[in-house]
């Protein structure tokens, strides 16, 4: 019965047009940064070299399809919550908008099992989102510039070598992968809650914005709950390409948005089992 | 309680804030019967086919069925229940069949079904088409469709002939009779009277959320002291009633209803030859209970 339910979400999902946007938003988007970064190449070296030109002969270029990736992943990933939530604002919100609940659950079905298959929806969603960006972004960086060795600031200017890089982004999309599906989960819950699938976007990026700025802002109390915050982990892809690897901080992160995604999950379930369909 | 109820309804109560939509309402519907629900905009009626439906969770009272006392935790009784509450809300981008399809999965009936209720409601010829191409008319005839879609024992529709032209509406009570002759039991809330008195074995009238009355129509039919006089000329009757101790208590452009107690060879006796009459019939007064 489960793989029936999953299987009216899928088809619920494939066949409206919102569940592309985001695909296609990235498909056109990282061409365009990637040419960017070809055209602009030698301004872009400059700044990255920075001081460092004076003490040091740099031979080749630094700019690579690598190196582009990791761009791209910098500029795009602060914008994936606008995206990875398309479908998790609207899967429940929007059959009450629709009123398409009254029909659907009034069969012999548990809700449970109804929210479940929409919380698998959501979940498989984002994660083939954030997986599409990353290894989209990385096919077309490196057809375009090929390979080479990645430079990134971490404790200055670190060098990791071709062949170290790929398992690299691998880890990337997991720590970023987790942090997004915790981010479409806090949507999901607020489209429990209503019945447009407007709210639960302007809400959710709202909560990000606002977890952002207390990442940020250099204040004692901010500093003190940004650790416990899913928020201040949006940037967590960086850490990837730290050397050492700080696991530790990876595992806390993992742990942060497991009990945020825990206690997101819990509060839309208990919502949708005990929710009366007035509309 | 009698082996041939069905449904039970107990001491139903439902609030939403301070506003009881359902006060105290307790009724019953016997086997294979086509029970009327009645009543004004914001009686309940909705309500309390939304209750019966799992729709709303929060409410105090028992509902059985077959005798059995339906647990709030559990919706496996409604494998016997089709509904249609409301205007049928579809998923507009996909196409009829596939709509009816998404319903099959979570019930486990087979594409057969699909075909066949598509068919039963004259929908097999747009069964491609997508839903958001289709009129209210046909949507109604397709929230039909979903709710026999798993050959239920008990449909439950909520103003089945809304948005229905007169030949739809037509089509729409043939199938509800023809649904009821295959041994079905038919709940049907709708405010046109005159298919309530055409079609219902029983009924039952709500008003702000309070019961009016539960009676079988034979019953109401009898208790009844109003007659329905059809003319074509209406106010030449209404000329001749008016010098009679007849009392009128409605009148339209074609028929003329009178409060008495005499019989209705009686009154087709007294009423002058030179005033044509289309019939004479008792009025089951369900139109003075309602408003």
């Amino acid at each position: 019965m489960m793989s029936n339910l999953l299987l009216n979400e899928l088809i619920k999902m494939v066949h409206k047009k919102r569940s592309y946007i985001s695909f296609i938003l990235i498909l056109v988007l990282v061409p365009f940064i990637v040419g960017a970064i070809d055209h602009g190449g030698n301004s872009l070296e400059k700044s990255l070299y920075g001081q460092l030109s004076d003490s040091f002969l740099f031979v080749g270029s630094l700019i690579n399809g690598y190196l582009a990736t990791y761009i791209i992943i910098g500029l795009l990933i602060s914008h994936m919550p606008f995206l990875s939530t398309i479908v998790a604002s609207e899967i429940v919100s929007g059959e009450f908008s629709k009123s398409t609940f009254r029909m659907y659950l009034s069969k012999p079905i548990s809700r449970r099992r109804i929210l479940l298959s929409k919380l698998i929806i959501v979940l498989v969603y984002t994660s083939l989102l954030m997986l599409f960006f990353i290894f989209y972004a990385l096919s077309i960086s490196l057809l375009w510039l090929g390979k080479g060795d990645l430079a990134v600031f971490h404790k200055g200017l670190l060098f990791l070598s071709d062949g170290d890089v790929l398992w690299r982004f691998l880890l990337a999309f997991f720590i970023s992968n987790i942090v997004m599906i915790t981010i479409s989960l806090l949507c999901f819950l607020i489209s429990t809650f209503s019945n447009n699938s407007v709210t639960p976007i302007i809400i959710t990026i709202s909560v990000v914005f606002v977890g952002t700025a207390i990442s940020l802002i250099p204040i004692d109390l901010f500093q003190l709950i940004n650790p416990y915050l899913f928020t201040g982990y949006v940037n967590i892809f960086l850490t990837a390409f730290y050397d050492p690897i700080p696991w530790a901080k990876i595992l806390k992160m993992f742990y942060i948005c497991g009990i945020w995604s825990l206690i997101f999950i819990l509060l839309s379930f208990y919502k949708f089992e005990t929710l009366d369909i007035t509309e | 309680m009698s082996k041939n109820l069905i449904l039970n309804f107990e001491k139903i109560n439902k609030s939403f804030g301070q506003i009881k939509a359902i006060n105290n309402v307790s009724f019953n519907v016997d086997k294979n019967s086509i029970h009327g629900i009645l009543g004004p905009n914001g009686s309940g009626k909705s309500t309390l086919m939304r209750i019966l439906s799992g729709l709303i969770k929060s409410w105090s009272g028992d509902i059985f069925f077959n005798g059995e006392k339906i647990k709030r935790n559990s919706n496996i009784y409604l494998k016997s229940f089709g509904f249609m509450i409301e205007e049928p809300s579809f998923y507009e981008f996909l196409s009829a069949e596939e709509n009816l399809k998404i319903f099959c999965r979570m019930i486990d009936c087979n594409s057969r079904s699909v075909e066949n209720s598509l068919r039963r409601v004259d929908l097999i010829d747009w069964s491609k088409t997508k839903v958001k191409n289709f009129s209210y008319g046909m949507k109604q005839r397709l929230g039909i469709a979903q709710a026999i879609l798993h050959d239920p024992d008990i449909l439950i529709l909520d103003e089945p002939n809304n948005g229905l032209d007169p030949k739809g509406i037509l089509e729409m009570n043939k199938l509800v009779e023809s649904l009821q002759n295959e041994g079905k039991t038919i709940c049907i809330s709708t405010h046109i009277l005159e298919d309530v008195e055409q079609l219902c074995d029983t009924v039952t009238v709500l008003k702000k959320g309070k019961l009016i009355l539960n009676s079988s129509m034979k019953e109401l039919v009898r208790k009844s002291n109003l007659i329905n006089i059809k003319s074509r000329k209406i106010a030449l009757l209404e000329k001749f009633l008016q010098n009679t101790d007849y009392n009128i208590v409605r009148k339209s452009d074609k028929k003329i209803v009178v409060k008495t107690k005499r019989k209705i060879q009686e009154v087709c006796s007294i009423i002058p030859s030179h005033i044509p009459i289309s019939s004479i019939t008792k009025d089951s007064g369900l139109t003075d209970i309602f408003l």
